[in-house]
């Protein structure tokens, strides 16, 4: 054990963990002998996909904002909201609190899951001196803040249920909707089917301990 | 070097594949990664007989949480209530299914699905069913617990029914029922459960 140092990878020593159970193999062997599920070094193809997913989310993004996301009609008079305006309209009216919790769940978290996925898919696909720590931090944190991104779907749901009463009253989803929950699937996905040990791979080559 | 290695006494950071050796924790302390921080293993804290517990408390709201109305609104003389599936219908009756579906999912089937694999697990370990066809299907619902654990969303929700709750009450008069108390103690039940619930442990178990 003693040519261990702060810097060995596990791909060094012959020994790969399970993708499934985490149960340490050696390279030989090709399913995990404890959970039987297919052993890979190293997913090269995660950054392909990973890339096709955030691309596609980052385009959606533009439909999930421009479009509106509900619409109300008050009294015959027919009102469509973005997500924005959405969000303006509740500071208007002195709710504050649920203005911040949803800009930050519909605006804030999408946009910086995409610039930090994409910082650190760049960071692989083109060697960039970015501090792997860093991105390594950031990644946990798109990982852990990402799904909150529901809670706007989850409110629109709840109110299109209850508010439904014809011409005097009436809340429903708008185009947006459906764009906005594509886009949190694909920047989910694209988080959760990245290798990141590619990252530190590939830049250990450079020879930045960050 | 290889043999070596291929026991317990080290460990492989699963995000930068770091090679550490492992060292006994206190109980309670999280093991990170030096270089990415990453957690890599904790003092396994799960008593069996406190999951049960909690399984099936958990097991005994998740029904009225989902039958019961989440919310109540009172306009103009007219009363309406919804449950959550009834949210996710309205939306899909839009046409928005992709939006229902992801309600629908995060919000009833994973949770359901989450408690009852737990369940059967625990029901597996607890009474030592070691036969090849328990031993199949504890590896199984081990190998879908991450998946289950990413696509339950109940806190999330939770705050929905608040943050609903407080857009609502500008024009109408809501109200909590028996389906918020049950949803939100579901809710309660299911994070503690996820605390004591070790997945590194309960693969540990195969092992044994
Ligand atoms: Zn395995
Ligand atoms: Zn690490």
């Amino acid at each position: 054990m003693s040519d261990l140092n702060n810097k060995t990878q596990g791909i060094t020593i012959g020994l790969t963990p399970c993708p499934s159970c985490g149960k340490l193999s050696v390279h030989s062997d090709i399913h995990c002998n404890r959970c039987g599920k297919a052993l890979v070094m190293r997913d090269y193809s995660s950054l392909q996909k990973s890339w096709a997913l955030l691309i596609t989310a980052a385009i959606l993004l533009f439909p999930a904002n421009l479009y509106p996301i509900t619409m109300l009609v008050n009294r015959g008079q027919i009102r469509h909201d973005t997500i924005f305006t959405g969000i303006v309209h509740l500071v208007e009216s002195d709710m504050f609190p649920i203005a911040i919790i949803l800009f930050t769940a519909s605006i804030l978290v999408p946009l910086l899951k995409i610039v930090g996925l994409t910082a650190y898919l760049l960071a692989i696909s083109f060697r960039l001196p970015i501090s792997k720590q860093k991105l390594m931090v950031g990644f946990h944190i798109i990982e852990w803040i990402g799904r909150w991104s529901m809670l706007d779907l989850f409110v629109i749901s709840i109110t299109a249920a209850l508010v439904n009463m014809g011409q005097l009253l009436d809340a429903k989803p708008a185009p947006a909707a459906t764009a906005f929950a594509l886009v949190i699937l694909l920047t989910q996905l694209a988080a959760k089917v990245l290798d990141t040990r590619l990252l530190w791979d590939r830049l250990e080559s450079k020879d930045d301990a960050n | 070097m290889e043999q070596e290695c291929a026991d317990n006494s080290v460990v492989l950071c699963r995000s930068c594949d770091l090679v550490i050796s492992k060292r006994a924790l206190p109980s309670g302390v999280r093991a990170l990664c030096p270089r990415c921080h990453t957690t890599l293993y904790d003092t396994p804290y799960c008593s069996i007989n406190g999951m049960l517990a909690l399984c099936l408390t958990a097991l005994l709201f998740l029904l009225p949480a989902n039958v019961l109305p989440v919310l109540e609104l009172h306009f103009l003389g007219s009363v309406r209530t919804t449950t959550i599936i009834e949210g996710a219908m309205a939306v899909s009756n839009q046409g928005y299914w992709i939006v229902g579906i992801a309600v629908l999912v995060s919000a009833v089937i994973a949770p359901a699905l989450l408690i009852l694999s737990v369940l059967f697990q625990i029901l597996i370990i607890k009474y030592r069913l070691n036969s090849p066809f328990f031993r199949d299907i504890l590896k199984r619902l081990l190998s879908y617990q991450g998946l289950l654990a990413q696509l339950s969303m109940l806190e999330i929700f939770m705050i929905s029914i608040l943050v609903s709750v407080f857009q609502l009450s500008d024009f109408a008069d809501i109200f909590l029922g028996m389906g918020t108390f049950c949803f939100a103690m579901l809710f309660l039940v299911t994070l503690f459960l996820q605390r004591e619930y070790n997945l590194e442990h309960m693969w540990g178990v195969l092992d044994e």
